[in-house]
């Protein structure tokens, strides 16, 4: 019997995360544990004149305090080649600051005590004294002459520069008919996920192996950058992944408290436990997206584009961390977007200010770079007296002309429909009663708007996966996989495929992803990546297996058929899946895959609040092929709902002095189910030749034109003169009173 | 515990709450709901050296309407106020208000007393209070004092409660026949903290035109103020359009709110004249 899982929405067990039985890092506890308290700067610049630990040492029940001068001088390394330049390791972060601290939260000194609460109480007691020096606080200034210095020896607040070209981009302003250029900003926000982070480190007395729990999302590279800073073989770090309440790009990566903790652990010879509070995971967690981009359009008076120029500073915080260049890099690879330029420049800056340093969160540089992009094209249809949807009409690359090279630029489309794929969107929202409705609505006195984007989005990043494929004694089957699980459903859908390959039934198969002694090398999961890298990966385990029964039954490997536990020749001879020993396949992935998306937003502007209600909201997404188009649903509305609130209410705030005033949820004000319209989830399947399943990155598309979408249908409803006003982020309640003000 | 360390007691009457207030000095606390003080104490914002737990107290829960007006007990939840049918007409302000402070959770817990004697700035009660002319009765040792709305509210959550002094409830005064209250707010979601307010009580002549009005406004500064020139510019005149927008131009006017990074001093204003537009053109439509 075959079993058919691969394009079924498959349900998966949610349930220990609603009955309770979960076990988040938290739940987990060793025997005779400790409890460490981060002592964190409560300034944004300033020299360490002192740090006085004695008081903090002397409270009943305290057991250490760490401090800069207690830990070797490392430094956090860079996740990937591609985020690395000859000089990023020169803003790398100490585990501990060292001399001077550059950001409101930066880690200072670990107190640790039997408890945590003590912990917390002695903390307090740790004296410290600065010199406050000046902050750098806004990301166009940073990088000018005379500007202070985040990392004076350096002698620079600029990062990197990202240069792309792509054409005679002079020769094409030259050729224009109009040109539009304008200043546009992104905000500071992130993902803020309901658990915060999580540690528990112990090292085993017996074989000297140090366990790490709470690992998310690249364990394995966690599991490297913690060797070399602790100085210890990867053979004896063990990750362990536990259940985990949202990760959405920020959990995960190597943090100072990765290596704090085991550092902890190793030194005491007893388990070290921290779990993040709120109010620390505001200023510790990674911030994202808080970025400006001088923008320059050029197209013809028929609305052909023809090129365009970006310059952008991207805040990188105030250290480079493992996440290396990607605020400045993904920007740059995602401003052309889907259409047929004729030519281009971008220059992006990763600069350096006295704010928490910045990662990557979900749709990362694409949401960016998608709503300065987007938003100038609605401003030029504006010009021309175009429909915004003629103007994306005229210039999307058509499907006959993919695949599609910017070269010399690394971007390239190998597949999709791209023109096919935005009419479906057009059609499912209804444009044309849309618009009229609009206008109904409009001649009533409200204040309503459409907006839509398209955008091309980065996946399926490699360089490989590897899985392994274990018979169980049962009779069934673990799948080990190097990626990780954050709520995607990961596990689901990778049954599916196991089992579909397999043979055998969906119970037959466990996915196991939580274990780095399970698996020599895996990469994670970001860059929606764990569906194409672990699928493919798991295919070809499969395929090993089909290729050893092959052997034994002396046919070739495509006459085999899987099934039912057997594999069986066209004879009719058979051999037991479970006596065919492991199945290993390894799925290599050089290039990164783009893929389609779109989003359409119909809103309304209460004008006596300036309050912006989504009343429709649209997400389509070319997958390629959906292993289980609920999940995607889920995962696509879930990243549009994370867009809203970066649309309208999310924003990380600072003062002038570098403090942060966005340090509670009250404050930070994330989208509740009052806030979101039920969102319209459209999906492509438009299969990429590029791996065997022909799947493309899902998980993050909603997010990506959701900005821009809201953004532009506000500025629709403001009208002409408002609306070319809005060049920013996020359009909270007063900003959109005061374009509503006469200029 | 997170907070930082405090000795906890439980009385059974008031009267031990009072004398361990007493004993434990200026910085002991009285919690109630803690749906403000847990907060403060989780950030180590507050630290109290004693919290005096005043839920059990009896007699402090009474919502009473009587001849001399309605009188509501310290330990009265937000959401016995907002499921009570009886406040409608002129106490309506107090019923909507009660509704909008925080979340459902928040409003089960949360308390009139609690609410009022915190005096956040952006906090509903202290509007309605304001706007009703509420009378606050403290009770110490000493006896009780009675402290009108106007002279209660101090500063940004600060009242002139003396620390040995606890609130055991407000008295509303006995409305005017053809009174009616409502009560608005902005705030960017459900169940946050509002940028601005507005309580508004109005007392009309048989001929619909405005014998009196208070207007109460909240967010807009330390404490709730009344919009003078707007409750002024209503006397003798009918809810037209006209006087409507007229007085929300007055209440915005006469305002003096403060920035924050979340709300412009220029957009409070803003709000102001459109929650006053809002909540008399309400009055006007609604029975």
């Amino acid at each position: 019997m075959t079993y058919s899982y691969i394009g079924a929405s498959v349900e998966r067990d949610d349930s220990p995360f609603l009955d309770g039985s979960a076990c988040y890092v938290a739940d987990v506890d060793r025997e005779g544990q400790l409890y460490a308290r981060v002592v964190r700067s409560p300034v944004a610049h300033a020299r360490i004149v002192s740090v006085d630990v004695a008081e903090a040492l002397a409270q009943p029940g305290v057991i250490t305090v760490i401090t800069a001068a207690d830990v070797p001088d490392v430094r956090i390394p860079i996740r990937l080649p591609m985020a690395e330049t000859p000089d990023t390791h020169k803003f790398l972060q100490p585990p501990l600051a060292r001399e001077v601290v550059r950001y409101v939260g930066e880690p200072i000194a670990v107190v640790v005590a039997g408890d945590p609460y003590l912990a917390e109480d002695a903390a307090e007691l740790v004296d410290l004294e600065f010199d406050e020096l000046d902050v750098v606080n806004d990301v166009v200034s940073a990088a000018c002459a005379g500007t202070t210095l985040v990392h004076p020896e350096t002698g620079t607040n600029l990062v990197a520069t990202v240069p792309l070209a792509f054409g005679e981009v002079e020769e094409a302003f030259a050729r224009a008919d109009i040109v539009l250029r304008d200043r546009l900003r992104v905000h500071r926000h992130t993902a803020v996920p309901m658990e915060t982070r999580g540690l528990l480190a112990e090292v085993d007395q017996g074989t000297g192996v140090l366990t790490l729990w709470g690992a998310a999302k690249v364990k394995h590279f966690t599991r490297q950058a913690l060797s070399g800073m602790l100085g210890i073989g990867r053979d004896r770090i063990r990750l362990v992944e536990n259940h985990v309440g949202g990760g959405f790009g920020v959990r995960g990566e190597p943090y100072p408290e990765d290596y704090l903790i085991a550092f902890l652990a190793l030194r005491l010879g007893r388990p070290v436990k921290w779990i993040e509070d709120r109010v620390e995971h505001f200023v510790a967690t990674n911030h994202a997206r808080e970025q400006e981009h001088d923008f320059e359009v050029a197209a013809t008076a028929d609305g052909r584009l023809l090129a365009f120029r970006d310059r952008a500073w991207c805040d990188q915080g105030a250290y480079v961390r493992s996440q290396g260049i990607l605020p400045a890099l993904l920007p740059a690879l995602h401003m052309p977007g889907p259409y047929r330029w004729q030519a281009f420049s971008v220059e992006t800056h990763g600069v350096l200010t006295h704010r928490t340093p910045v990662g990557t969160y979900r749709g990362p540089g694409m949401t960016e770079a998608t709503f300065v992009r987007e938003r100038m094209l609605d401003r030029l249809a504006h010009e021309l007296r175009l429909d915004p949807a003629d103007l994306r009409r005229r210039n999307l690359i058509e499907s006959g002309q993919l695949p599609w090279s910017f070269k010399p630029t690394p971007i390239t489309y190998e597949s999709g429909d791209f023109p096919a794929g935005f009419e479906r969107l057009l059609d499912q929202a209804g444009y044309a009663d849309l618009r009229e409705q609009r206008d109904a609505r409009r001649a009533r006195g409200e204040c309503v708007g459409i907006g839509f984007a398209a955008y091309t989005e980065i996946g399926g990043i490699g360089p490989f996966e590897e899985a392994r494929i274990v018979p169980r004694p049962d009779g069934g089957f673990v799948a080990h996989v190097g990626v990780g699980s954050l709520g995607q459903g990961v596990e689901t859908v990778l049954a599916q495929i196991a089992a579909e390959k397999l043979g055998v039934p969906m119970e037959a198969v466990t996915i196991d992803h939580h274990d780095t002694s399970e698996l020599a090398d895996g990469f994670g999961a970001f860059a929606s990546r764990a569906t194409t890298l672990a699928g493919n990966a798991l295919a070809l385990a499969a395929e090993d297996l089909r290729g050893r029964a092959a052997a034994k039954l002396g046919v070739p490997s495509a006459d085999v058929r899987l099934s039912g536990g057997q594999a069986t020749a066209p004879s009719g001879a058979s051999v037991p899946l479970a006596d065919l020993g492991e199945g290993w396949g390894r799925f290599d992935k050089p290039h990164p895959s783009f893929s389609f998306g779109a989003a359409l937003s119909l809103i309304a502007i209460d004008p006596g609040t300036g309050q912006v209600r989504v009343l429709r909201h649209l997400v389509l997404h070319d997958v390629g092929r959906a292993i289980n188009p609920k999940l995607l649903r889920r995962q696509l509305a879930g990243a549009a709902a994370q867009g809203i609130g970066a649309a309208v209410l999310e924003e990380l705030l600072y003062d002038e002095y570098g403090q942060p005033l966005s340090t509670l949820l009250a404050d930070y004000r994330m989208p509740t189910v009052e806030e979101l319209p039920d969102i319209e989830v459209i999906i492509e399947e438009r299969p990429t030749p590029a791996n065997p399943l022909g799947v493309k990155g899902g998980g993050e598309s909603g997010m990506v034109g959701t900005p821009a979408a809201i953004a532009n249908a506000v500025a629709d409803a403001l009208g002409a003169a408002a609306g070319a006003r809005l060049w920013r982020l996020p359009l909270t309640p007063d900003r959109v009173r005061e374009l509503l003000r006469p200029a | 515990m997170k907070p930082p360390p405090f000795a906890y007691c439980r009385p059974a009457s008031v009267a031990e709450a009072l004398s361990l207030a007493a004993e434990a000095g200026e910085d002991a606390k009285f919690i109630a709901g803690g749906q403000s003080l847990m907060p403060l104490l989780a950030l180590r914002m507050s630290r109290p050296s004693h919290l005096i737990d005043i839920n059990r107290l009896p007699g402090l829960a009474d919502l009473r309407q009587g001849s001399d007006g309605l009188h509501v007990g310290a330990l009265v939840r937000h959401a016995a106020l907002e499921r009570c049918d009886r406040l409608s007409g002129p106490w309506r302000a107090l019923r909507e208000a009660a509704a909008l402070i925080g979340h459902y959770p928040i409003r089960l817990r949360g308390t009139f007393g609690g609410s009022t004697a915190h005096a956040d700035p952006s906090a509903e009660l202290p509007v309605v209070a304001t706007a009703m002319n509420a009378t606050f009765i403290a009770r110490s040792s000493q006896g009780d004092r009675e402290i009108p709305a106007s002279d209660f509210f101090a500063g940004p959550l600060m009242t002139v409660l003396e620390p040995a002094e606890l609130l055991i409830g407000a008295r509303f005064p006995a409305p005017a026949p053809r009174t009616r209250s409502v009560f608005e707010e902005f705030s960017p979601r459900a169940g946050d903290f509002a940028f601005a307010s507005t309580a508004v009580t109005l007392t009309t002549h048989d001929d619909g035109r405005v014998r009196s009005a208070r207007i109460a406004l909240g967010g807009v500064g330390a404490v709730p103020v009344r919009a003078g020139e707007a409750e002024n510019v209503l006397q003798g005149e009918h809810l037209t359009d006209g006087a409507v927008r007229e007085a929300a131009r007055r209440a915005a006017a006469g305002c003096d709110p403060s920035h924050d990074a979340h709300a412009g001093a220029a957009y409070r204003r803003e709000l102001i004249a459109t929650l006053v537009e809002r909540a008399l053109a309400r009055l006007r439509e609604e029975p």
